[in-house]
């Protein structure tokens, strides 16, 4: 529990019995302070298998450390009706158990929301699947891709010409885990109104319908479906053009009437010649109320990329933000690990990971001034095992 | 603690939020709680409206600041104050309401509440035990602490975008202003833990939320192998790094109009073996590559192929019938008009219907998660600019009548 004394979450724990679609609800909580128990079978929970890894031995996971920082972990075997109950007894002094099983099958085990009730009746449990716990898709087949094409986001996303698209990192997951999150703070809030807990239920299509921005609202008011129009803002049946190319990558910059003319001072500046193209910009189209042709729009486009590519995308962001210009970079990854900005925020921090080693770390995703997020490595498999366990009450599978 | 039963309606009753929030994050993480009774009061001029009350859709024709249904989306169960903060009065306005408050919130660019003399040093002496959120861009401090920005471009900054396209075209991003709903999520939590922390001990604080930072959560390990191994991640259009096939395929067209798209995604050996079978593929089944992931990821292009070919006869609603019956992940890739007409968010009651005086009735999202003990019922509609300012004025802020009919002379409340 030492690792656990300072967050604004403190006093609570959980008890993490989640796949992917649901690890990173309770990181964010053992951040703010949950003693989070991870419960993981004997073998080790299968996302340890999961890369990316950080040596070529697949027992490095460096997806398994960032979704799991700051748990705890216990092994328990739930086919063995002792571990079982071993896991019923952790639920009476619970606050939150999180689950991703298939509606029923915590049921089939005798773990389900109805028999822990009467246990523990402070706890709150939250179910995480892809389509809730019933309705004619709660049994369907499902993974991330298909949680971001039943929402319907996909269907914004990716270029006209190809197939609707998601990420490339698991964001329904992810949405979905969060959501997860923020239900079970409001249920912490009753539980500590009444005493009691309660079960709840959070779809991963329903945490992907609620991205859909205006573009559903369109459909139900104008009758319009909004489509996919590749790097550009889809408005209902026009679209804006976001991404534009750079010298070293690419940039957002999004091209609104209030804006171009701070841009048009910006590149006169650049050019160090305040009559840079004066006769095209003092006409510009998109400034009034007129509506530019596409040919005109054509036209602009060309111009404002022709003066981003001979710059990189971070000194264009620099610059261009002196003058008021919404610009900012398509970060990498490795962009993001260099940003002045989350440098000058400290925002990366080092932990000392009991299997992986030194590990600099994405720290707080928000800065608390009382209860300061935490940051601490992911356990090792059963690290937890004796300090959870009673000696009465160790696992058969621990012992062994 | 009590036994007693709240209604979910009520779980916040008594707890008032100052809401300086505007846009998209911080009005949807204090409309989470105005579900549930919160009295959350949107400070707003119509100087300095809300972008989103510009924005649409709207009835025809109507270019009023109450006629966005996207502002009403984002400002169910709301009450909305008219303050011109501009005044010079309109900050001591905004010091009463805030010393009525709990939450202060608030997501302008940092050094906004500070020419108001009111940031949460300021705050704090008007409301000791305050809880104030700042949901900026990329926070309060640092070199681009005032760099302009909104959802649509920060995906891009915080990687997002990046990760966003298919291999051989430029990175797309994902059309929406994603990380509004990343962030929000972050917002309501800390926000939450805080009013616990202060339910506790009595102590408030002040959260600062950098989008940017939040947003960082959903890449899940993408940053963390940067910064260990240098690996920069790519990427992939819809293909996964550990399964395949993994697509969103072309389905025949079944005459309703729309472009028709499944999406595949065998996560399995035993998924693969039932699509194959399905497909009445004996060469996919007897093969010893296919019937293990590496050998289908390394026949990725083959296997695209060859589904494309099947997908295209048939129609979405065939192909999705004919997987899920067998357990295969499968689902059509969904417009907007499919999720406002999907037969399981219906069977959740996921879109909320609300009427709106100026908007007329439009259907709204619900929250994705079913709370069993305390579930919220349908709430107010949003707010019409300032509909609320005499109730606010008089009642929270304790001006007399009088003083309020100065103060809507004098041009403060507007």
């Amino acid at each position: 529990m030492s690792q656990t004394t300072d967050g604004a979450l403190s006093p609570y724990s959980a008890i993490d019995l989640t796949d992917e679609i649901g690890a990173l609800s309770t990181m964010v909580l053992a951040g703010l302070g949950v003693d989070v128990i991870r419960v993981e079978p004997p073998d080790g929970h299968p996302s340890r298998q999961r890369g990316p890894m950080l040596r070529e031995d697949q027992d490095s996971s460096l997806y398994w450390a960032q979704m799991n920082a700051g748990k705890r972990s216990v092994i328990l075997d739930l086919d063995i009706e002792a571990d079982r109950e071993r896991l019923g007894t952790l639920c009476e002094n619970a606050d939150f158990l999180f689950e991703s099983d298939a509606p029923g099958a915590m049921a089939e085990r005798g773990l389900g929301y109805a028999d822990l009730r009467d246990r523990a009746p402070q706890l709150i449990y939250i179910s995480i699947t892809p389509f809730g716990q019933d309705g004619p898709k709660s049994m369907w087949a499902a993974s991330d891709l298909i949680g971001h094409v039943s929402g319907g986001l996909s269907s914004l996303v990716g270029d006209p010409e190809r197939a609707p698209l998601r990420p490339s990192v698991e964001q329904a997951y992810n949405i979905t885990a969060l959501n997860a999150g923020s239900a079970a703070m409001i249920a912490l809030h009753a539980r500590n109104l009444t005493g009691r807990g309660q079960h709840i239920d959070v779809s991963m299509q329903a945490a992907m319908a609620n991205t859909l921005g205006n573009a559903r609202l369109y459909w139900e008011m104008d009758g319009i479906i909004t489509k996919r129009a590749g790097g550009a803002r889809a408005f209902a049946d026009r679209a804006t053009r976001i991404i534009y190319p750079c010298a070293d990558g690419y940039v957002a910059f999004v091209r609104v009437p209030a804006s171009i003319h701070s841009l048009h001072r910006w590149m006169t500046a650049e050019h160090g010649d305040p009559q840079f193209d004066a006769e095209y910009w003092a006409n510009i189209p998109i400034a009034g109320d007129r509506t530019p042709s596409s040919e005109e729009v054509a036209e602009l486009e060309a111009e404002i990329e022709a003066f981003f590519s001979t710059r990189g995308a971070q000194a264009l962001y620099e610059s261009g933000q002196q003058f008021n210009v919404m610009i900012c970079p398509v970060n990498t990854m490795q962009d993001i690990v260099g940003s002045p900005q989350l440098a000058a925020r400290a925002f990366f921090t080092e932990v000392d990971d009991p299997a992986l080693g030194h590990l600099k770390v994405p720290g707080a995703p928000l800065k608390m001034s009382a209860t300061p997020w935490q940051s601490h490595p992911a356990p090792t498999p059963g690290q937890h095992n004796y300090e959870i366990l009673t000696p009465a009450n160790q696992s058969q599978t621990e012992r062994v | 603690m009590s036994s007693n039963e709240i209604p979910g309606a009520h779980l916040f009753d008594g707890v008032r939020i100052a809401d300086f929030a505007w846009v998209g994050v911080g009005p949807n993480a204090t409309m989470q709680m105005a579900f549930h009774g919160a009295e959350v009061i949107r400070v707003e001029s119509t100087r300095r409206p809300d972008t989103f009350r510009s924005g649409g859709p709207r009835p025809a024709g109507d270019h009023s600041l109450d006629a966005s249904s996207y502002f009403a989306k984002f400002n169910r169960g709301k009450r909305s104050v008219a303050i011109n903060l501009a005044h010079e009065r309109g900050a001591e306005v905004a010091r009463r309401l805030i010393a009525s408050a709990d939450i202060v919130t608030e997501s302008f660019a940092p050094g906004f509440m500070d020419r108001l003399g009111l940031n949460y040093e300021e705050v704090r002496k008007i409301k000791p035990d305050v809880i104030m959120c700042s949901m900026s861009m990329e926070g309060q401090t640092g070199p681009h602490a005032k760099f302009r920005g909104f959802g649509l471009t920060l995906q891009a900054t915080a990687g997002v975008t990046g990760v966003t396209g298919w291999p051989d075209l430029p990175p797309v991003g994902t059309g929406v202003a994603y990380t509004d709903w990343v962030a929000t999520h972050v917002a309501i939590i800390g926000i939450l833990a805080a009013l616990d922390h202060r339910r506790r001990t009595g102590e408030g604080q002040y959260i600062d939320l950098s989008q940017f930072e939040a947003s960082t959560l959903v890449l899940d390990a993408g940053v963390i192998d940067a910064a260990n191994t240098g690996r920069v991640a790519r990427p992939l259009g819809n293909r996964d790094r550990r399964f395949a096939p993994h697509g969103v395929y072309p389905c025949a067209d079944d005459h309703t109009g729309s472009d028709r798209w499944i999406a595949i995604a065998v996560t399995s050996d035993d998924q693969w073996r039932r699509l194959a079978l399905i497909m009445d593929r004996q060469d996919w089944l007897e093969s010893d590559e296919l019937c293990h992931t590496a050998g289908r990821l390394a026949a990725q292009d083959a296997l695209d192929d060859g589904i494309t070919r099947w997908t295209s006869q048939r129609t979405v609603d065939e192909i999705e019938q004919e997987l899920q019956a067998v357990g295969v992940p499968a689902h059509r890739a969904s417009t907007v008009r499919d999720a406002h007409e999907d037969p399981q968010l219906a069977h959740r009651n996921h879109w909320w219907k609300s009427d709106h005086p100026v908007i007329g009735e439009m259907s709204y999202e619900s929250p994705p998660w079913r709370l069993s003990a305390t579930p919220p019922p349908m709430p107010r509609r949003s707010p019409l600019l300032g509909e609320d300012s005499e109730y606010v004025y008089r009642e929270l802020c304790g001006y007399s009548e009088a003083e309020f009919h100065q103060l809507m002379v004098d041009g403060v409340v507007e």
